[in-house]
């Protein structure tokens, strides 16, 4: 049951990886690289590594988002204003 | 064989395989609501497996995550209210089951664990966990009305 | 250089790279075997410094040299973050709208602030006993002070958030780390050795020696260290615009 817990947590950090990468907008990005943060911890839970899997908890959840968010707005922002410009 | 390890690969499997999938794909509305239901399963596997490996310390990542997993899904829900605007994702099917599944996993363990500390902190998880996710959902579904484009907060 | 030859450069470092990993991945041992030659070392070690969470005894006794430069890394990249995005000549500072909140978001929020800071600091003080330490217990203080800026907004966070305390905080943090390194130097045997204070009982909150006190340094820093970072991109994405005139073409 352990090997079994452990392929279906390698198989859904792939995936949301995969996920990760493949999607383009940053906003959307943002919140795949959240849901691979989750599969991350479990992964590092799995294999017996509670400590990386906290730290990744406590930076994945709300500060990664957090910072991306507001680059994002930041960017936009700036598009808008030189859009305004022209 | 190991009863706790058995209900966290399934709700593993069966809970997070679809938050990968939804997250990956679609509107923006479903995306966020993913990741808000993400949140929820990975702390209730995070208790689950606590209990598997008979290592209550472990249950630290999901008090961490009961606290800080909301309040990312309300990071989104702030700043990403001008894209949620048009169409808010309502998912109260969504927010009863997540809350349901954490009820009865945290009053298994509490059965298991016995009276003490411990239980008082799952008891705890528990109701951040449901108090958490329940506000998110509210907040995805509108609770940043004035958070648009015209007003910088 | 042409794309044909860029190409190859990058076929042959790859290349190189796959080999190096391959060799690397050989030598391991193999994933879940019983022999693990460092792990058993490690645990004696943390068990004879009665440091029940032995990673704790890994990062901040057996190898806290390196967990100083792990430190050293965060409090360089905010130094440079706070270089980077200071405010420019050309850009002015723009007093943000006050954000409507729905009244249960903001009740979770403030609620939620403080129990937030506890888990933080619970965090950080049992770094020595369960998973958890100073970095990730000193993000999540951080992280509940932003709840304030996601329950009411921007200004309402400002005021509870000095950034030049912060900013101290975060020197002082790093300075402790070092001070405690030089105690060890001084009081004991080497820089960082875990040999001045008392081990204490074996799973109690006063055990490991200098380990929690290390966790608290780091923890500080941390903490300080976020709350300056966000800081800088907070004020760039909220309060921060170029001047009109100068929106066109320079990019600074």
């Amino acid at each position: 049951m352990t090997d079994a817990l452990t392929l279906v947590s390698l198989l859904l950090v792939a995936a949301s990886a995969t996920a990760a990468v493949a999607v383009r907008d940053p906003a959307r990005q943002a919140l795949v690289l959240a849901v691979l943060g989750l599969a991350l911890a479990v992964l590092f839970t799995v294999v017996q590594a509670p400590d990386v899997g906290l730290s990744q908890l406590a930076v994945g959840s709300a500060l990664t988002p957090l910072l991306i968010l507001l680059s994002v707005r930041k960017v936009r922002r700036r598009g808008q204003h030189e859009g305004g410009d022209r | 064989m190991n009863g706790w390890l058995v209900a966290a690969t399934v709700l593993l499997a069966a809970g997070f395989g679809p938050v990968v999938w939804g997250v990956a794909t679609g509107p923006l509305e479903r995306r966020v609501v993913a990741q808000n239901f993400g949140t929820s399963v990975v702390c209730l596997v995070m208790l689950l497996l606590s209990q598997a490996y008979v290592r209550p310390s472990y249950v630290d990542l999901a008090l961490v995550l009961a606290v800080l997993g909301p309040a990312g899904t309300l990071v989104y829900a702030r700043l990403l209210a001008d894209d949620l605007g048009d169409d808010p994702p309502h998912a109260n099917l969504l927010t009863v089951v997540a809350a349901s599944a954490a009820t009865v996993i945290v009053v298994a363990m509490c059965v298991a664990t016995g009276p003490g500390r411990a239980t008082v902190k799952l008891v705890l998880i528990g109701v951040l966990l449901v108090a958490g996710n329940v506000i998110a959902s509210r907040a995805l579904a509108g609770g940043f009305p004035g958070a648009g484009a015209s007003t910088r907060d | 250089m042409s794309r044909r030859m860029r190409m190859w450069v990058l076929a042959t470092g790859g290349l190189a790279v796959a080999v190096l990993l391959v060799a690397g991945y050989a030598r391991l041992p193999h994933f879940g075997g019983a022999v693990h030659p460092y792990g058993e070392r490690a645990v004696s070690a943390a068990l004879a410094r009665h440091t029940a969470n032995v990673i704790s005894s890994v990062n901040f006794d057996l190898r806290a040299f390196d967990t100083l430069g792990e430190e050293t890394i965060l409090f360089g990249a905010v130094l440079g973050t706070v270089v980077l995005l200071r405010q420019t000549r050309d850009e002015r500072e723009v007093p943000p709208a006050p954000a409507e909140v729905a009244p249960p978001v903001r009740r979770y929020a403030l609620i939620m602030l403080p129990v937030a800071l506890l888990t933080g600091l619970y965090v950080v003080a049992h770094g020595q006993l369960s998973p958890g330490g100073g970095f990730q217990g000193g993000v999540v203080v951080a992280t509940a002070l932003h709840l304030l800026y996601i329950g009411a907004d921007y200004r309402a966070l400002e005021k509870i958030r000095p950034v030049g305390t912060y900013e101290v905080g975060d020197a002082a943090g790093e300075a402790a780390y070092l001070v405690l390194g030089v105690a060890g130097l001084l009081g004991g045997s080497a820089f960082l050795a875990n040999t001045l204070l008392p081990y204490g009982t074996f799973n109690t909150l006063a055990s490991g020696g200098t380990v929690p006190l290390l966790n608290a340094a780091v923890g500080m820093e941390v903490a300080c260290a976020v709350v300056v970072l966000l800081a800088r991109f907070l004020d760039q994405a909220v309060e921060i615009e170029e001047d009109n005139g100068s929106a066109m073409g320079k990019e600074s």
